[in-house]
């Protein structure tokens, strides 16, 4: 699950050598900020097939969240 | 009561030592009491219409979670108040309601009412009590104090209710806050006092002056504006946060040396960081979440978004619309150019592509502020016309150091030329300063070096009322 998040990563953040880990925040990305944050859910989204509402979008720290987050919608 | 008053002063001296040796349960009283009695200084309108407004909101919240109604029409009448206060602010528009032997004046009540930051921070609370994230106040003066707070009441900074609302149960004032709130004090009545101040007949007389200034000189005017808006407003703010801390209160920070911003998007993490946070929160990120499918024209459509909602918040009017699109047409450049930008900032030297950024950030900020100082359009197309005409002067002394330093007397250029190294040394000087500023200890060279600084060098007369009280 973490290399198809590093995946998305890579594509939104036009950077192929982007190495994700569940504690890789908008800290450690030069390109990850309040403008491209809803891109990178968008793509996320897409990629699983999920949907998240916004105070969960809201939340999210670091991928570690999203991973936790997609885990619990999949396992529903 | 402006906070570099005399009097305001005077209110401190007796306030912060009432309310430091007060039993913690007084405490709130009297904290509403000094900002009822600051804010009915202004006009007895103003205090009504924060006190019915208050009440207002606090009723309203209560049987608004999960009432789409009743919160649409909670937020377009905080919201109506604000552009109605700017309505009124910029036409001056008003007529007097009297009745009987009670005099009133509406307008004041009405452009009360929109008292910009305090309708900001009621939207917020309407809003998060809402979405059901924060659940009522049931302590109405537990509210109006989160409304109407002094420190913060007239230009912020803009506290969201989850911010504010711990800290009255939590309020402790110790030495230490005394300590560190006095130099923040200190610090913003010196930036204030000293710089933006002695600034402000330079920038004055550029922007509201006819003359056909030389582009070099009109570029200095536009260059100080910022500055002493940045001084002005920061000053302001550190004042705040030091009257705040001395109350057992914590403000947010709203400005982390913004003038050293390598983007526009940077500038605007840095700049007013309250305000844009607000922004951002119930604005930017509701509207790009919903269009989020569009992916950039997503982010795209939310910047020009909240930047005409922001221009608006600042003023009706031409200018703060085209000073909004500068900013929307800067963050759309920078979002669709981002990675090329990261990629060219990894090839040539990192120092090199730093000091370039800034000095272009700092250009395209000072660009737009011709937009938001200039007293109309025409006059902003007017010193635009001038910046790229004559660029250099024939003279030195006539034509750009006259005009900046408003006199051509050795005492007019000794005081102009006496503030720019002031504000040089002050900027080298500044992440140093702050941390002074904000310790919580004495520190007797800062507190002299401000006092003699103020003393000697302070604007005590004619000093400008601070820019952003306007908004």
């Amino acid at each position: 699950m973490l290399e198809r998040m590093q995946q998305v990563f890579r594509t939104v953040f036009e950077d192929q050598r982007l190495v994700i880990t569940p504690e890789t925040s908008a800290k450690d990305i030069k390109m990850w900020d309040s403008l491209t944050h809803l891109e990178l859910i968008t793509a996320v989204e897409t990629e699983f097939n999920l949907k998240f509402s916004f105070s969960e979008v809201m939340g999210f720290n670091n991928a570690g969240d999203m991973l936790r987050l997609i885990e619990k919608i999949m396992g529903k | 009561m402006v906070f570099n008053s005399v009097l305001f002063l005077l209110f401190l001296l007796i306030l912060i030592p009432v309310n430091y040796f007060l039993p913690k349960r007084f405490r709130v009283t009297l904290l509403v009491l000094s900002s009822a009695a600051f804010i009915g200084y202004y006009n007895v309108e103003s205090l009504v219409a924060v006190l019915v407004f208050s009440a207002f909101n606090f009723y309203i919240a209560k049987r608004i979670s999960g009432n789409r109604a009743l919160y649409i029409a909670g937020v377009l009448i905080n919201a109506y108040a604000i552009i109605m206060f700017n309505y009124f602010h910029a036409t001056r528009n008003g007529f007097d309601f009297s009745y009987t032997a009670i005099s009133f004046n509406l307008q004041s009540f009405i452009i009360a009412l929109g008292l910009s930051y305090y309708s900001l921070q009621n939207i917020a609370y309407l809003t998060e009590v809402y979405y059901k994230r924060l659940q009522p106040q049931t302590n109405l003066e537990h509210y109006v104090l989160y409304a109407s707070f002094f420190p913060k009441v007239i230009s912020g900074p803009v506290l969201l209710p989850g911010e504010f609302f711990p800290q009255i149960s939590t309020n402790t004032i110790t030495k230490e806050k005394l300590v560190s709130g006095f130099n923040r004090f200190l610090f913003g009545l010196f930036k204030k006092m000293v710089i933006a101040d002695r600034l402000s007949p330079a920038v004055h007389s550029i922007f509201d002056f006819n003359d056909a200034y030389h582009g070099l000189t009109t570029l200095a005017g536009a260059y100080l504006f910022t500055i002493q808006l940045y001084f002005d407003f920061s000053g302001y703010t550190d004042m705040a946060l030091g009257v705040a801390k001395m109350l057992g209160y914590d403000l947010k920070e709203n400005f982390n040396l913004p003038l050293r911003s390598t983007s526009v998007s940077e500038f605007w993490r840095r700049w007013h960081i309250s305000l844009i946070g607000w922004f951002t929160a119930y604005i930017y990120y509701p509207v790009v979440y919903r269009l989020r499918s569009y992916k950039k024209a997503a982010a795209l459509i939310g910047i020009l978004l909240t930047f005409l909602i922001s221009g608006i918040w600042h003023g009706i009017g031409l200018t703060f619309l085209t000073w909004a699109l500068c900013h929307a047409i800067y963050l759309g450049y920078e979002l669709l150019t981002k990675r090329s930008r990261i990629t060219l900032s990894e090839k040539i030297n990192k120092q090199f592509y730093k000091i370039i950024s800034v000095f272009i950030v700092f250009n395209a900020v000072c660009f737009s502020n011709i937009f938001f100082r200039a007293a109309s359009f025409s006059k902003a197309m007017q010193l635009i016309k001038n910046l790229f005409t004559d660029f250099l002067p024939s003279g030195y002394l006539k034509d750009v150091l006259a005009p900046l330093a408003v006199g051509g007397h050795q005492l007019d250029e000794f005081n102009f030329y006496s503030t720019i190294v002031m504000l040089v040394l002050f900027l080298g000087l500044e992440r140093r300063l702050n941390r002074i500023a904000t310790s919580e200890k004495i520190n007797v060279i800062f507190v002299t070096a401000c006092v003699l600084l103020i003393f000697v060098f302070g604007i005590f007369n004619n000093g400008e009322r601070f820019i952003y009280m306007q908004f």
